[in-house]
């Protein structure tokens, strides 16, 4: 189901949290609303879900403003950071709350929470509480509890931030994949950038309440709006004054670009980065591949040459 | 676990060997000190029948209501802060912060025969002060925030996120209270219940002064065993105690017995 937001504006007290935002969410798509600490990105899924309301602004789901729908009638799943489990019962009651407020009967219930735990892959855990679970496991207890109700639209805020980096990289591709299989149409809200451009297939851009920018991940990064998107996503650095990302710097041979001095060189696997510092003192940094840099063989103290790429 | 200095132990056993252990073991041996025979009769003395059974009522109805009244303020204070739960948050402590025997007074300028409501209800025929109501008012409120004292800091810490979720999966207001919001706060308030208990059967200054201390109407169990002492009554005063003493030690179980279920579960769970 599309979804379009219309003109929504939202203050807490004098606190302006959201400005006039208008937005369509394309059906089936995976979108990830993206933005630093208080850009009321997080407010903004609480809008749709129907557990804030907008002080203007309309939600529509699927063409029917459902502003006035209340939160339990509004079929969303929806996936808090902390995963809010429901610590007093077990997983399957956990996963099966939503058939029992459906009041679906016994057998129906026993059917499709199996199936749902073998979808989130959580077979053996059925019996547990979610204190005993990982933190990965109480997430797909969570997400296979807000898909129980066949929901037309699933909100994640935040899903992986309380993750640790190796499980959260494994759940992120998990859920991309559950995502496509499932075809449901999806936003995700993160403050982390790899994140939204790894899973989304368009990226809402938020700062101070307002949206800066919509789009692919790679129309965002490849013309950023304005400089704010610009430093959001992905590294800058700056080269003659302006603005630009290190990987579009290049050393060269003297006399084909500014003269400057190795100062540092940092090896981050595939990726390494050299800071150079130019005659009038601005500090510039470069980003190569592994190899490049095997090459050139910098050390601290070197001089060399460097240009934009020629693309 | 490391064991703690020979020192302390032996310090900290001395203090509540002579403070607890010892009075309580004078009490029991004073109770059985005059065989079973002697001591069946002092159970069944009509004046202390009478007090136990008035403290059972009192307890009946001053229980629930403190829980109903605790559970709802929690909420309140909790789910929707204001000035008002603000200034409530800081009013419901009162009744443990001052002398019992100031509560009694107190409620007797308000409810005596010559107070400001109990003119208006000795003129409707109601007697608050000297009989059953004033005891439960007073027992009330000397218990007063044992329940909400134990729940709002428990209903802080859950947060709201597992009731909101509840919302998305359809669940109404009452569904979402009682399958989320009561269940999560159970042991806490089953703890309120146990204090509340505890303290009012206890009770003593607040309700002698309400009370009238009138014997088999009026009279409380603890206001029966004050009694029997003053009255050189010292024998039913023991077994009046032992009977108090047995009936806290039964409610301090209960109670440790539930904060063993709790602690556990978060252990096992965690």
């Amino acid at each position: 189901m599309s979804i379009w937001l219309k003109n929504i504006s939202k203050t807490f007290g004098s606190d302006s949290v959201l400005t006039d935002v208008t937005q369509e969410i394309p059906e089936g798509s995976l979108t990830a609303m993206l933005g630093p600490s208080g850009s009321g990105k997080s407010t903004l899924l609480r809008i749709i879900a129907g557990l804030e309301k907008a002080d203007s602004g309309l939600v529509e789901i699927n063409g029917r403003d459902v502003s006035s729908v209340p939160v339990r009638g509004r079929n969303i799943g929806f996936c808090f950071q902390d995963y809010a489990p429901f610590n007093q019962l077990s997983v399957f009651d956990n996963i099966a709350y939503g058939l029992k407020v459906k009041k679906l009967s016994k057998a129906q219930i026993r059917q499709e929470v199996a199936e749902l735990l073998a979808l989130v892959r959580l077979d053996e855990y059925a019996d547990r509480y979610p204190r005993q679970l990982s933190g990965g496991q109480r997430q797909r207890m969570a997400l296979a509890r807000a898909l129980a109700i066949k929901p037309t639209v699933l909100l994640l805020d935040e899903p992986f931030a309380a993750l640790d980096a190796q499980v959260g990289a494994e759940m992120r591709q998990w859920v991309r994949s559950l995502q496509h299989q499932l075809g449901i149409t999806t936003i995700l809200v993160t403050h982390n950038q790899s994140e939204a451009m790894e899973m989304a297939d368009q990226l809402i851009i938020l700062n101070e309440g307002r949206i800066v920018q919509a789009g692919t991940p790679a129309e965002v990064y490849e013309s950023p709006k304005d400089e704010f998107v610009h430093s959001f996503l992905g590294p800058i650095t700056t080269f003659e004054g302006t603005a630009l990302r290190p990987h579009h710097l290049e050393f060269c041979d003297a006399g084909q670009g500014v003269g400057v001095e190795i100062v540092d060189v940092l090896h981050l696997g595939f990726e390494v980065r050299v800071t150079v510092k130019s005659s009038d003192g601005a500090l510039t940094w470069v980003q190569l591949t592994h190899d490049e840099a095997q090459r050139k063989r910098f050390t601290n103290g070197d001089f060399a040459t460097i240009r934009k790429r020629i693309s | 676990m490391k064991r703690s200095p020979l020192t302390l132990r032996v310090a900290v056993l001395t203090y509540v060997g002579l403070l607890i252990g010892l009075p309580l073991f004078f009490v029991f041996q004073q109770t059985f000190s005059r065989g079973f025979g002697v001591l069946w009769q002092a159970l069944n003395d009509q004046q202390m029948d009478a007090a136990m059974i008035l403290s059972a009522k009192v307890a009946l109805v001053a229980v629930p209501l403190n829980v109903l009244f605790g559970v709802g303020t929690s909420l309140w204070i909790v789910r929707s802060p204001s000035r008002i739960t603000a200034v409530l948050d800081r009013l419901i402590d009162i009744p443990l912060a001052i002398s019992p025997i100031i509560v009694g007074l107190v409620l007797m300028l308000a409810y005596g025969q010559n107070g400001w409501f109990g003119q208006t209800f000795a003129s409707w025929g109601w007697n608050i002060m000297f009989s059953y109501p004033g005891i439960v008012i007073a027992s009330i409120f000397v218990s007063l925030p044992l329940v909400s004292r134990q729940v709002i800091p428990l209903l802080r810490e859950v947060g709201t996120h597992a009731e909101e979720t509840a919302a998305t999966l359809g669940a109404g207001p009452w569904r979402i209270f009682f399958t989320i919001t009561l269940r999560s706060i159970t042991w806490a308030t089953a703890y309120g219940v146990t204090l509340t208990l505890a303290r009012v059967i206890g009770e003593y200054g607040a309700v002698l002064v309400v009370s009238g201390n009138i014997a088999l109407v009026t009279q409380t169990l603890t206001l029966n065993i004050g009694a029997n002492f003053d009255n050189f009554n010292n024998y039913q005063g023991f077994v009046g105690s032992a009977v108090l003493a047995l009936s806290s030690i039964i409610i301090l179980s209960m109670l440790s017995i539930a904060r063993n279920r709790e602690r556990k579960r978060h252990e096992y769970l965690a």
